[in-house]
């Protein structure tokens, strides 16, 4: 009975690894795969990278020393083994893997990791060194990885799996030409080639506005399903298509394997075509509008929108599933906290925030007394046509609180200068997170001294005190609270119309399996295939 | 003689001309609204990072100052830095720029081949069917706006029939000619219905001319008449037409090379006026004022040798 049993465990231990073989084998590897962009990137340096196509590309030639979980809401080691924080939270200790290698093959050590962690701390350099600003020293001995902090910092991990402290190779920086690091980093970028990064893939062709190639990191460190170093491709190829007709053209020529930013009018067009697989990666992107909350209007004049109930109201009285419906053929949702997207980490559910109802809006503009016709102007980018739908609807939807709502159209440039000079009643906005923790997008919307909360001028002490203590706060639950209890008082105040979430649209080819673009919008090339 | 005073009297006219555009692109380019600090620091900057950058930018002088440097280091053939692509102004400008001009040649070469031959057909045949036709059809590809034509060339020709390439440039001349053809053609097809009214007009005139009948009566074979008296008259206005249509063509790139996907310096002038790239906006200005200035000066050149006349006055 023993041997029977015997036998038949070892028939099926045969059989499973026949399988498991035979599925390793099936696994596609090699060949190019050409994606089509809206916009090219400048330099894919992790200090420097201040646009999203720069960002977003950081993760596929650098990598960091933690990574989100899939599903976002934990991390996990990379680059280091293990991580863990001291009990009063000044201290972040990690392990490097053993064996870890740039692009070129050239070993990547502790003294890497210090010199990436200096230069992104270094407000002299990057746009991001203020996420670092509790580091005050980082220090190696041998894999052994030390942080010192001067407070604690709930976000720091965070921080380490953010593409700004991605690790890149002091010596290829020693070696570079230029007279600071300015210089070296475009020189590096300019010359292309392994070496600077240990990431998925290395530049190896760049053609500025025009094209930019991708070839695998035979050093890389992290396996595939068949137990060969990722990644599966041999290449990638971008092609800058600014134009969204030419992009979906070029991928329906089968002239590219996948096509980014597909305009949602698209959508089921491209849904319904089998060769085409479209996808709508959850996003933390966020459409809002900042209200002008000062007491009066730059010219000097009263400022309607002053008033906490006019705002409310304007809430109320805008039917955010309708919008939904018009601008995004109903591929997104209301947001559902105010200063984040539903997918940021704690992020609270109000559902539905300010849900439509008119009467109640109209109760509020007659309790506030504004005066019929008065008018309100929106300003939004000339030559959106999301923008110029948005504002018909607006417009129509807050006729019978006796608004006037009048368009002003200008470009992003100036968009951008009237949000800091508070040069506007109301504009169109958006945001994606560029860190995966609340902090940053609450300071931008909330926090006054960071932007004048989005440009509003909406200023309350309460919340900016919660927001400091947050910063520091390192019991999770504590941080949670104070995180409610922001997103009450932004709720009440109201200093943005709340809009909507919209996932990111990508039309791949049925030949491409796991392309994925995170919800901080990081393309993922390193488990992408293709059928041959 | 007077074909070489005149040649550099025109060339010495140009020298006025670009110290004017410098001072238009200059001025210009500032009164755009908008900070060029906010659109390189970005939406989620902060206010000091703002500050650090116009001050490191020199947009904090004086505007004399900088009006100054920039005409001082243009003579001296730096146009700058580009604040958006982070390499001289000079090397990016000169990275895309044969492109364009590709572009351009191709678009020209194409509308005189379209409409050369079709103005002869129809001032041949004033009045008749052929005419007629000839006419209606251009006055469609003359109403169309040139994006449109080039989506409706794209999604039949390109992605439907996969006759050519939906987008991109090509490595050799020959493989660079297939790319572009769809792009030249929509630029063409407008261009060319401006070119062939004027053309069938001037042949028209030029036919019912004195000395046209004259070269009848002597018994003169109608092939030689066409080519020896009526071409080169007729030409003469559409020469100076066709000048105008390729800076009008070049300034159509904007366009074009969006909707095609064309990286010439055309796309690159709409993302340097969307990114407040001063630099580069005033050098990629300054290059199409020189380009279209040659352009021309060949056109005068070209005129005068067609008609001597002009030399001397």
């Amino acid at each position: 009975m023993k041997a029977a049993a015997l036998a038949l465990a070892l028939a099926t231990s045969t059989a499973l690894g026949a399988f498991t073989i035979g599925f390793a084998d099936a696994q596609e590897r090699g060949g190019t795969l050409n994606f089509a962009r809206y916009d090219g990137s400048k330099l894919v340096d992790p200090i420097y990278a201040d646009r999203n196509p720069d960002i977003w590309m950081v993760g596929s030639l650098f990598s960091t020393l933690l990574a989100p979980t899939e599903d976002g809401t934990d991390l996990v080691g990379s680059l280091a083994e293990s991580f863990e924080v001291s009990s009063d939270g000044k201290t972040v200790s990690l392990v490097l893997r053993d064996g870890l290698k740039f692009s070129d093959g050239s070993p990547l050590t502790g003294d890497d990791v210090v010199f990436s962690l200096e230069r992104a701390r270094n407000p002299d350099l990057g746009p991001w060194s203020g996420l670092l600003s509790a580091v005050s020293s980082v220090s190696a001995d041998g894999r052994d990885i030390t942080i010192s902090l001067e407070t604690p910092d709930p976000a720091l991990l965070s921080m380490l799996a953010t593409f700004n402290t991605a690790i890149v190779s002091k010596k290829a920086f020693d070696a570079a030409p230029g007279a600071n690091d300015q210089e070296k980093s475009a020189a590096i970028f300019a010359a292309g080639g392994p070496g600077v990064g240990s990431g998925p893939f290395y530049l190896s062709g760049f053609e500025q506005g025009s094209s930019m190639t991708f070839t695998a990191n035979p050093h890389y460190w992290k396996e595939g399903k068949d137990g060969k170093p990722l990644p599966y491709l041999e290449k990638v190829h971008f092609e800058i298509i600014p134009d969204d007709a030419t992009r979906v053209l070029k991928l329906t020529a089968g002239e590219v394997d996948i096509a980014e930013f597909i305009p949602f009018s698209r959508v089921a067009e491209l849904d319904a075509d089998p060769a085409v697989d479209m996808n709508l990666f959850p996003s933390t992107r966020i459409i809002y509008s900042p209200i002008n909350t000062r007491e009066t209007r730059a010219d000097g004049t009263p400022n309607p929108l002053h008033d906490k109930r006019v705002r409310q109201a304007l809430n109320y009285a805008t039917n955010k599933e309708a919008l939904i419906g018009l601008v995004l053929q109903g591929a997104g949702k209301p947001m559902s906290s105010p200063v984040m997207s539903s997918s940021t980490r704690l992020a609270a559910d109000m559902n539905p925030l300010y849900g439509y109802d008119i009467e109640k809006a109209k109760a509020l503009v007659a309790e506030a007394g504004l005066k019929p016709g008065t008018e309100i102007t929106l300003t939004t980018l000339a030559g959106s046509a999301d923008d110029g739908t948005i504002f018909a609807a607006l417009q129509q939807m807050w006729a019978p609180l006796g608004i006037n709502l009048v368009a002003e159209q200008v470009d992003n440039a100036t968009r951008g200068a009237k949000n800091r000079s508070g040069e506007f009643d109301i504009h169109t906005y958006g945001w994606v997170d560029d860190v995966n923790d609340p902090s940053q997008v609450t300071g931008w919307l909330g926090y006054f001294p960071t932007a004048k909360a989005v440009g509003t001028g909406w200023n309350n002490a309460d919340f900016n005190t919660l927001y400091e203590a947050s910063s520091s706060e390192m019991d999770p639950e504590k941080r949670a609270d104070q995180y409610r209890k922001m997103q009450d008082i932004y709720a009440e105040a109201a200093p943005l119309l709340f809009m909507y979430e919209t996932p990111f649209a990508v039309a791949v080819s049925g030949k491409v399996d796991g392309y994925l673009q995170t919800p901080l919008g990081n393309n993922v090339f390193e488990n992408v295939s293709l059928e041959r | 003689m007077a074909g070489l005073q005149y040649t550099l009297n025109r060339i010495l006219l140009m020298i006025p001309t670009f110290l004017l555009v410098m001072i238009i692109i200059f001025l210009l380019v500032r009164l755009l609204p908008g900070d060029p600090a906010i659109a390189i620091a970005g939406d989620k900057a902060s206010d000091a990072d703002i500050a650090a950058i116009r001050e490191r930018l020199g947009l904090n002088a004086p505007l004399w100052t900088q009006f100054w440097l920039f005409l001082t280091n243009t003579l001296q053939g730096d146009l700058g830095r580009s604040i958006l692509l982070r390499a001289p102004v000079t090397e990016v400008i000169l990275a895309r720029l044969p492109t364009t001009i590709f572009l351009t040649l191709y678009a020209v070469t194409l509308s005189i081949l379209i409409a050369g031959p079709l103005a002869f057909v129809a001032a041949l045949n004033r009045g008749k069917w052929q005419d007629n036709l000839i006419r209606a059809v251009f006055q469609v590809g003359l109403s169309m706006p040139v994006f449109y034509i080039g989506l409706l060339l794209l999604t039949f020709l390109a992605a439907q029939l996969r006759m050519f390439p939906v987008g991109g440039y090509g490595e050799t001349f020959l493989d660079r000619a297939y790319h572009l053809f769809l792009p030249a053609v929509t630029v063409a097809l407008y261009t060319s219905a401006i070119l062939m009214r004027n053309l069938r007009s001037a042949i028209i005139e030029v036919l019912d001319a004195e000395y046209v009948q004259f070269a009848r009566a002597k018994g003169l074979p109608p092939r030689l008449i066409l080519g020896r008296h009526v071409l080169k008259n007729a030409l003469v206005s559409t020469v100076t037409l066709l000048g105008l249509s390729i800076g009008q063509l070049m300034s159509g790139t904007l366009v074009t090379e969006t909707v095609f996907a064309v990286p010439g310096v055309g796309r690159m002038m709409l993302e340097a006026i969307f990114a407040r790239d001063y630099p580069l906006i005033q050098g990629l200005t300054l290059t199409f004022a020189v380009l279209v200035s040659l352009v021309f000066l060949m056109t005068d050149i070209f005129q005068s040798w067609l008609d001597p006349r002009m030399r001397l006055s």
